[in-house]
């Protein structure tokens, strides 16, 4: 039996609060395949990015397990951890506050090179950073530069190239692009595309934004409030949409189509607390189909092969 | 913008500003000119720091003088010329006749005021509404936007993202402004929450006739809500027109370049075509054409001297050199 690379199961992670229990992560299962991407998708608030931090032990699971290759890395420690954090690493959102402004962006790079203990000169060290760096199309000129010389899209262009520097099998994108402008946008998704098709890397693509998600994805997972309301590959996700949180968030993009005028789902009230929250689907405070079953326990039922989707009500409305 | 003989409302010309910062000047507004017809919709748009905010600040003249200058140009609001007026007139026009909406909602408010007082606030600046009488038009303007009135002695810390842009709405409402500057009201939130202060922003701009400018860089958010739009690059208007113009015959290299870049939702693209290069640094902005060292039809000819706006159909304006842009 083909070995999953990376497999979820049961993966919860909660906080403590003054006011109970934050429910960040609860209950969510999935695989990734190798050399594929999965697309988190979500609003703010609903466990993305702590399910992606999770992942790669930068939070330590609460309950659950997480395989690496085959391997339950849920809760190794020490020199094992350390290694297997060499083969996966993370791009953060906000190129702004995840690097080090009193480095060189060349210091940034070589970091990681350094801890691997793999490289015995400065010379070498510095032939790899050079390498990283026109990797992911960064200006020899810029090597001596300091973060705050760059424009957005070439910080994160120097996180990459970090996270690039001990050739890591998986990488978590955690809104990699949310903070840069369109037209740069663009160019780092197709650099984070080529990098991929290059080196065979896993990602994890977190993010809010569905048409980065629809481009970037082979997968896509929906979140909301901890929970994964559905999942399926991502053409049949937009094709075939099954559950009300996933149709709402579909229309509510604003489409550049002047001509065809916004059908929108409207959804009332706001996003309910996940500290202690109450059984039953937790989207049923702003969903329109709401009915006396939703407030039950939900069941992620495979409805065809690959899509799952957490609904009771997914036939009926189909 | 239009070929109608629409009441304008709102009309800058030539406006030029610039910040000066440890003896370098940043040329951050250069030669814009627009016009508001009275109810409508202007979307103002463009990359970060193409200097869309320090247009909606000149207009309420709250722009720090030092660093940033208006240099020259002239603000017409309904017969009067905003940049002339003495700074105490100015007071009678901010918040009653223009009120801004700020990008981010988190920082807008006061965090030591209930919401409810921050609404009142506005309110007896401009009006001589007594304190009972006050309170009740707030709570009013709560529900106005969607918030219970019970809700007036609560603090911004006690309301989500999007119910705090709500509250900020409000506040820029109270006075029933005759124009709304809006500077990336939705950017701070989710999409669902998006849609919901957009769908109000229109039922209000419909209820009350109020004139809009709307900056944003999200050309989705521009599709539905605007009636005008003008593209800005490095300080300076590149292309303005209907919204139907713009969108369906982007004729500027650079708006073409904006709408090429995104990824669709509809499109099975396998890559993503980028604008290549990087915006100018505003202080030493190219000779000619801003655009041209990025433009892939940029000649010679786009780097000699000013590129003026040519109309190339009526009330759609473009300026490149090349005989109706793109068209």
């Amino acid at each position: 039996m083909g070995e999953e690379f990376i497999k979820v199961e049961h993966l919860k992670k909660y906080f403590k609060v003054p006011a109970g229990t934050n429910h960040a992560v609860d209950d969510v299962s999935f695989a990734i395949q190798k050399g594929e991407t999965l697309g988190v998708v979500g609003e703010s608030g609903c466990g993305k990015s702590t399910l992606g931090r999770t992942l790669i032990h930068l939070l330590e699971a609460t309950d659950g397990n997480i395989c690496f290759k085959g391997q339950d890395i849920t809760h190794v420690k020490g020199k094992e951890l350390k290694k297997i954090r060499e083969k996966m690493q993370i791009v953060f959102q906000d190129p702004y506050s995840s690097l080090n402004p009193r480095l060189r962006i060349e210091n940034t790079v070589m970091e990681p090179l350094k801890r691997s203990g793999r490289f015995h000169s400065k010379a070498e060290l510095r032939e790899e950073a050079t390498r990283l760096m026109e990797l992911v199309g960064i200006d020899e000129r810029l090597r001596m530069s300091y973060p705050h010389e760059l424009d957005g899209g070439r910080r994160q262009r120097v996180c990459i190239a970090r996270a690039l520097a001990l050739n890591p099998e998986f990488i978590v994108c955690d809104e990699p692009v949310s903070a840069l402008d369109v037209s740069i946008q663009a160019a780092v998704l197709n650099l984070l595309k080529e990098l991929q098709q290059q080196m065979g890397m896993a990602y994890m693509f977190v993010t809010h934004d569905l048409s980065v998600v629809r481009h970037i994805s082979d997968n896509i997972c929906v979140m909301y409030l901890g929970q994964l309301v559905e999942k399926s590959s991502t053409k049949e996700l937009f094709s075939n949409t099954l559950h009300p949180y996933t149709k709402a968030l579909l229309s509510a993009i604003p489409s550049t189509d002047i001509h065809r005028p916004m059908q929108r789902i409207q959804l009332k009230g706001e996003i309910t607390s996940p500290i202690n929250p109450r059984p039953g689907c937790r989207f049923a405070s702003r969903c329109p189909y709401v009915q006396e079953k939703c407030h039950q326990p939900q069941i992620l039922e495979e409805v065809s092969p690959g899509h799952f989707v957490s609904c009771c009500r997914n036939k009926e409305i189909g | 913008m239009s070929d109608h003989k629409k009441e304008i409302f709102l009309s800058v010309k030539d406006l030029n500003v610039i910040y000066t910062q440890s003896h370098k000047v940043v040329h951050a507004v250069n030669g814009v000119s627009f016009s508001v017809p009275k109810g409508t919709t202007l979307g103002l748009v463009g990359e970060t720091g193409a200097g869309k905010t320090t247009i909606a600040k000149s207009i309420l003249r709250i722009l720090p003088d030092p660093p940033a200058k208006i240099l020259s140009g002239e603000i017409w609001m309904d017969g009067e010329e905003l940049l002339k007026k003495p700074e105490e007139g100015m007071l009678d026009v901010r918040g009653q006749k223009i009120a801004m909406i700020f990008q981010d909602p988190m920082t807008a408010l006061n965090p030591l005021m209930t919401v409810g007082d921050q609404i009142l606030e506005v309110l007896l600046l401009h009006n001589n509404y007594g304190r009972e009488e006050g309170m009740k038009r707030a709570g009013e303007m709560l529900e106005t936007v969607g918030i219970p009135a019970e809700r007036y002695g609560e603090y911004p810390h006690q309301f989500s993202g999007g119910m705090k842009q709500r509250v900020v709405i409000a506040m820029a409402l109270a006075c029933n402004p005759e124009l709304l500057l809006a500077d990336e009201p939705t950017t701070a939130l989710d999409v669902t929450i998006q849609a919901q202060v957009l769908d109000l922003i229109n039922q209000l701009k419909e209820k009350f006739r109020t004139s809009m400018i709307l900056i944003t860089h999200d050309l989705g958010v521009i599709a539905q809500t605007c009636d005008n739009v003008a593209v800005i690059y490095a300080g300076k208007i590149v292309e303005k027109g209907s919204k139907e113009d713009l969108f369906d015959h982007p004729s500027h290299p650079y708006t073409k370049g904006l709408f090429d870049s995104l990824p669709s939702l509809a499109g099975d693209d396998e890559m993503l075509h980028p604008i290549a290069g990087m915006p100018p640094d505003p202080t030493n902005l190219p000779q000619g054409c801003a655009f041209s060292p990025r433009c892939p039809y940029a000649s010679e000819a786009c780097r000699e001297g000013d590129i003026p706006m040519q109309e190339i159909s009526p009330g759609h304006f473009c300026a490149c050199i090349r005989k109706g842009g793109l068209k």
